[in-house]
């Protein structure tokens, strides 16, 4: 019962992760209709970033982890900005599915090639923040940083959310992801608001990978399954439900953490992926999406 | 105040405006009426941005705006209240207003009290008020358009475009609008007013410009086009 | 099979190399390259049907093309199965596979079908992996070439085996997609609406393009496996997927050739990476031609300078790049991924279509413009005879029909019954319900409540290629031709119905298939001509003018031989002058025995010509009757014209 208990904490900040990847998938399908099929690179880039600020392979530790963090956020501001900008802004200009589909791909793999040569093929401990010693919760261990997981997950999201609210530019967001033209009749920027969903939904991603680093290995491969699966709890929670990621993420990451202890580690990877095929082909709008109605 | 020379513009391969001259005087309302297919909203749409028009010149209070987005159109203080409303359904009454004076909090044109406006708007119309904070997408058509309305006089603009706002309105509802068209007549509001229903429109307006497959057949003062009988033509043919 | 002699000396040029190539070249390891080009250019034939013609992304043939190496493989470790059932045997479970991912995944489009096929490539490469008892897991699986009656093949012999396959796949997919599937493919593509409502259901050939593309994946599997005689998992990962993809965008799609082209250029290119002398060679020379067309653009004045940095800084960064490095293998993927970048923005139409349209610019403009006269003798157009009509009544006939959106009455409980024979006229204004009452008829909608009886059956819960197929036929207020077809091939594809050869028929090109071919382009010829397209037949129909573009949608959707035809808005957007060719038109359609509803706001058009007129007002029927009748009804006018007081 007690293995139990620990798998199941592990699989919820596991799938804090995978939500946190999901919330910004959604944020950039919100206002453009896209998404980056290299938000796990996003992800990579910002542990291997924060690596190398905060651990030796670069000639550091520069800075502490926790003033890191802005500056991983700076930079994974400056990565989606970028794939905004080669990737998706001439996509949407030409109104090709298929470009923004193959070029955020491209840059998936430019960007994970790129990771190998700067950082090595090999994965990398990634220095905790806390001590490592497991604490006892309700009669289970749980390890300390799983909990910093938890918390800053939530927290990114609630954040956002709270912009989108309570700021006048939060609420152009969310006018941007109803209605583009009516937005922009508004006088609102709608393109810069695109570049900006892309921007916050890469930073999202940086934090996520340096608050999961220290609980896994790191490395220019972590990415990319990690955004495949998020693909299935984005899914699972509709394209447009922020709560739907965050149940869609438990979901998956007790599933994995379950599978792998009782089935195989081999196969820890299938019930995700099983788990997109089966949402895609019985409700593809997801448990929590909705269907538009399709006007000819 | 808003001049609209010899545009033409359409949609890929289809033209749909042939050389449209319409001017709107400071403080005048203007109508643009029509039947269906006539090019009415394609005009809307061209001088607010939404599409590029081919040819022709759109002057903004004495600033040449032809061929600007629509966000830099807004900015320049021309408001449009779409077709079909278009408000944001995810976002409160209240926002949906806020958003209307989005360039003033943002300082591209001057913010005024911004709040007060908030108020004003609700205070003149009270249907609104009542639902204050309620999801802009759970309202009916004529609540729909009254808060698109809002939404356009919030901007304080120097011309208002408001686009077939009776559309899918039951009757009394369509009255309740037009009341409130007069209101802001009588506030001194710039506008141009494209409807189906010619006789409500020329009611209200001070001019009009009738619409027949992309041409100005007709225009005069409201009153004498109200009993042309070259405006019932243009409608049911014959 | 017509083959105009420009590409029938390509061909045989083509096979001769093709025959002479291990003579020529007698190295044992050119020969497998060209061997491995060949077996990728299988499988590419397969994927272009998928991405060029259905424009579906799929990121997980690689997987496919994994299955068909390991049934291949483990039938032969396991069972010593040999190579003439080994192939076949992985053609078929390649293709099952194949169809258990599309039936679901088909259903969802775009992004969701490229993350459904990257799952799956995902997912089999772990099955791959994990069932060792199947596939030996990462030890792999060791083939050797195949015994054909007691004699092992050698290199040569097999490359042979491998070439004549290719030629025949070559030879098959080029018969499938000149035909009426092929042209399903691409029309399904360009408008999927159209698609459903001229009676080719979506959905079903999307399936039937994936399964023909998973069954190439097989065949190109299973050879690969005696090709290389080791089969490991490794092989069969994203990198290969993404190699598939760029080789198909690269080549060109929509062409063999192109195929290709890309399997040349996907396989050259490691060896071309591994060898840094030359890609620096390669790299300046392509920084110095990016940066001569950047200025000869820009002196022209075709591009700005924004556009133009982008291709210009990126080339030049990587040139320089190349000199600071010693080795180009470890960035083989960066390379990768440029190119797929470059070629989705300024390649689209691949290498192929780059040559074509520098040809294009180069050669004189063809005298085909200029009124070709087909060859085909046009017969005048009449419609089929169909079997006398089921009921006496009314030939459709809606009943209470009522569409609810919400909160919102789109129809609320309206009743109508077209007469044969007759053209219907149906107006109203603005939202009044006119395109929600087509789109119920056609089965794009299906009604709240209520029922549509259409010759004495009734529509309820039946899909819109079903309804077209019964006989309903429409055109569409904003044209949605497929564009990229030639007018006839447009017209074509109403007539797909006709066809009632399958697959097999079409690869082997039996009479039956042949007979059909015939009688559907002649009657295709006379279409156009009743419709006066004749001399722009083998124009694009994005080409076409937008009044001819409107014709020809009339003619496409009497190529369903229909008993009602729904015209929605045909007079919109024509200019004046076109008109009373319309109206003659819609008469003549008529006069051949075929009712018309007619959604118009054009009065003159609409009360010229109807017998009679339905008016619908806020979703409900106020007025019904003769043309000048409903003109002159006080309801009619105030429903357009509005009343002063706003009060009914």
């Amino acid at each position: 019962m007690e293995i139990f208990l620990q798998l199941i904490y592990s699989g919820i900040a596991l799938g804090m992760i995978y939500g946190v990847i999901a919330f910004g998938y959604q944020l950039t399908f919100a206002t453009s209709g896209t998404l980056n099929f290299g938000q796990g690179e996003s992800l990579m880039l910002g542990a291997l970033v924060g690596l190398s600020l905060v651990g030796t392979i670069h000639g550091g530790p520069y800075l502490n982890y926790w003033v890191m963090i802005p500056v991983v956020v700076i930079f994974g501001a400056a990565q989606g900005a970028f794939v905004e900008w080669i990737g998706v802004r001439p996509a949407i200009k030409i109104k090709s599915e298929f470009g923004w589909i193959m070029s955020t791909i491209a840059l998936a793999i430019i960007f994970k090639n790129v990771a190998e040569n700067i950082w090595g093929k090999d994965d990398l401990k990634f220095p905790s923040p806390l001590p490592e010693a497991p604490i006892k919760f309700l009669g289970a261990n749980v390890l300390p940083m799983e909990i910093v997981v938890v918390i800053g997950a939530l927290a990114m999201m609630a954040m956002v959310e709270l912009f989108n609210r309570k700021s006048i530019y939060g609420k152009a967001v969310v006018a941007t992801s109803n209605d583009r033209d009516a937005a922009s009749l508004m006088g609102i920027n709608t393109g810069a608001v695109i570049t900006f969903s892309y921007a916050l939904s890469s930073v999202t991603a940086a934090v996520a990978g340096v608050l999961v680093a220290p609980l896994t290995l790191t490395g220019a491969t972590m990415g990319s399954v990690l955004g495949l699966k998020a693909f299935a709890v984005a899914i699972i929670g509709g394209l447009t439900s922020g709560v739907g990621v965050i149940v869609g993420g438990l979901i998956l990451g007790i599933a994995e953490t379950t599978t792998g202890y009782y089935i195989s580690t081999g196969y820890k990877d299938v019930p995700g992926l099983v788990l997109l095929l089966l949402v895609l082909a019985v409700k593809p709008a997801g448990l929590f999406g909705k269907m538009a109605i399709k006007k000819v | 105040m808003l001049k609209i020379e010899n545009l033409q513009a359409g949609y890929g391969k289809v033209q749909v405006l042939h050389g449209v001259t319409i001017h709107v005087p400071k403080g005048k309302i203007v109508t643009l009426i029509g039947s269906n297919g006539a090019g009415k909203t394609t005009t809307m749409r061209a001088v607010s941005g939404m599409i590029k028009p081919t040819s022709g010149q759109i002057t903004l209070s004495d600033q040449d705006i032809t061929g600007l987005d629509s966000h830099q159109i807004a900015r320049r203080g021309l408001a449009h209240s779409p077709e079909g409303r278009r408000v944001f359904p995810t976002l409160s009454v209240v926002d949906n207003i806020r958003l209307g004076a989005f360039v003033r909090y943002t300082n591209a044109r001057p913010k005024g009290d911004v709040e007060g406006d908030v108020d004003k708007a609700l205070e003149m119309f009270p249907r609104l008020k009542e639902r204050t904070h309620q999801l802009a997408g759970t309202l009916s058509g004529g609540e729909q358009q009254m808060l698109a309305m809002a939404r356009a006089v919030m901007l304080n603009p120097e011309v208002i475009l408001l686009d077939e706002p009776s559309m899918g309105l039951a009757p009394i509802l369509v009255e309740e609008v037009f009341n409130i068209i007069s209101r802001l007549k009588a506030q001194g509001v710039t506008m141009l007013l494209v409807e189906q229903f010619a006789a409500a429109a020329l009611k209200v307006a001070d001019y009009g410009y009738v619409l027949e497959n992309g041409h100005i057949s007709v225009h005069g003062p409201a009153e004498k086009l109200k009993d042309d009988p070259a405006v019932k033509a243009a409608y049911l043919g014959g | 099979m017509k083959i105009n002699s420009k590409s029938f000396l390509l061909m045989v040029v083509g096979l001769v190399a093709l025959g002479l190539y291990p003579v020529l070249v007698p190295n044992p390891y050119y020969i497998h390259l060209v061997e491995t080009i060949l077996i990728y250019a299988i499988l590419l034939f397969g994927l272009d049907i998928v991405v060029g013609y259905t424009g579906q992304v799929s990121l997980g043939h690689a997987g496919l093309f994994g299955v068909g190496s390991y049934t291949a493989g483990a039938l032969f470790f396991k069972l010593g199965v040999p190579f003439l059932l080994a192939v076949p045997a992985a053609i078929g479970v390649t293709a099952v596979f194949g169809a258990v991912l599309a039936l679901p995944a088909l259903r969802v489009t775009g992004p969701y079908l490229a993350m459904v096929t990257l799952a799956f490539g995902t997912i089999i490469q772990i099955l791959i992996n994990e069932m060792t008892f199947l596939t030996e897991g990462p030890i792999g699986i060791k083939v050797h070439k195949p015994i054909f009656f007691g004699h092992k093949l050698t290199e040569v012999e097999y490359f042979y085996v491998v070439a004549v396959l290719m030629v025949l796949a070559l030879v098959v997919v080029h018969r499938i997609l000149k035909s009426h599937l092929g042209r399903a493919f691409e029309a399904l593509r360009d408008s999927p609406v159209a698609c459903d409502c001229m009676g080719v259901s979506v959905y079903r050939y999307k399936v039937y393009a994936f399964v023909i593309s998973a069954a190439l994946a097989g065949l190109a599997g299973s050879l690969y496996a005696y090709s290389e005689e080791y089969i490991s998992p490794n092989t069969y990962n994203f990198e290969l997927t993404i190699m598939f993809l760029l080789a198909v965008i690269m080549g060109g799609r929509k062409t063999r050739s192109g195929a290709l082209i890309g399997a040349v250029i996907v396989v050259m290119l490691p060896s071309l990476l591994s060898d840094i002398e030359l890609f620096r060679k390669i790299a300046t020379v392509l920084a110095v031609a990016v940066s001569g067309m950047a200025v000869y653009n820009f002196i022209r004045k075709v591009k700005t300078v924004r556009e133009l940095a982008v291709p210009v800084l990126a080339t030049m960064a990587m040139a320089g790049f190349s000199f600071r490095l010693e080795n180009i293998t470890d960035w083989r993927l960066t390379i990768f991924g440029l190119m797929t970048l470059f070629v989705v923005y300024y390649l689209q139409d691949g290498v192929v279509g780059f040559a074509r349209e520098l040809f294009a610019r180069f050669a004189k403009p063809a005298a085909h413009a200029s009124g070709k006269t087909p060859s085909i003798k046009v017969r005048a157009w009449t419609a089929p005879h169909k079997a006398a009509p089921v009921s006496a009544g009314p030939l459709l006939d809606a009943q209470q029909v009522l569409m609810q959106f919400g909160g919102l009455r789109a129809l609320n409980q309206v009743d109508l019954s077209i007469a044969r024979g007759s053209i219907h006229g149906l107006i109203g204004p603005n939202g009044s319900g006119k395109s929600t009452m087509m789109n119920v008829l056609t089965g794009i909608y299906q009604p709240t409540a209520g029922q549509v009886v259409f010759n004495g059956q009734s529509l309820a819960g039946q899909t819109p290629s079903h309804i077209a197929l019964s006989g309903i036929a429409r055109t569409f207020q904003n044209v949605q031709l497929f564009g990229e077809m030639t007018a006839t091939d447009n017209v074509l594809v109403g007539l797909h119905h006709t066809f009632k050869s399958n697959t097999l028929d079409v690869m082997l090109r039996t009479p039956r298939y042949l007979r059909e071919d015939a009688a559907a382009r002649e009657q295709a010829a006379s279409l156009l001509d009743f419709v006066g397209l004749t001399n722009l037949s083998e124009e694009q129909a994005r080409n076409l003018p937008y009044g001819k573009q409107r014709m020809l949608e009339i003619a496409r959707a009497l190529g369903l031989g229909p008993r009602l035809l729904l015209l929605d808005e045909p007079a919109a957007g024509l200019p004046p002058a076109d008109l009373p060719e319309l109206t003659k038109m819609i008469q003549k359609i008529r006069d051949h025995g075929i009712t018309v509803i007619l959604i118009e706001h054009h009065m003159d058009v609409v009360m010229g010509i109807s017998d009679t007129v339905s008016v619908l007002d806020f979703g409900q029927k106020i007025a019904e009757g003769k043309p000048a009748d409903v003109q002159s009804n006080p309801a009619v006018v105030e429903a357009y014209l509005g009343s002063g007081e706003g009060a009914h």
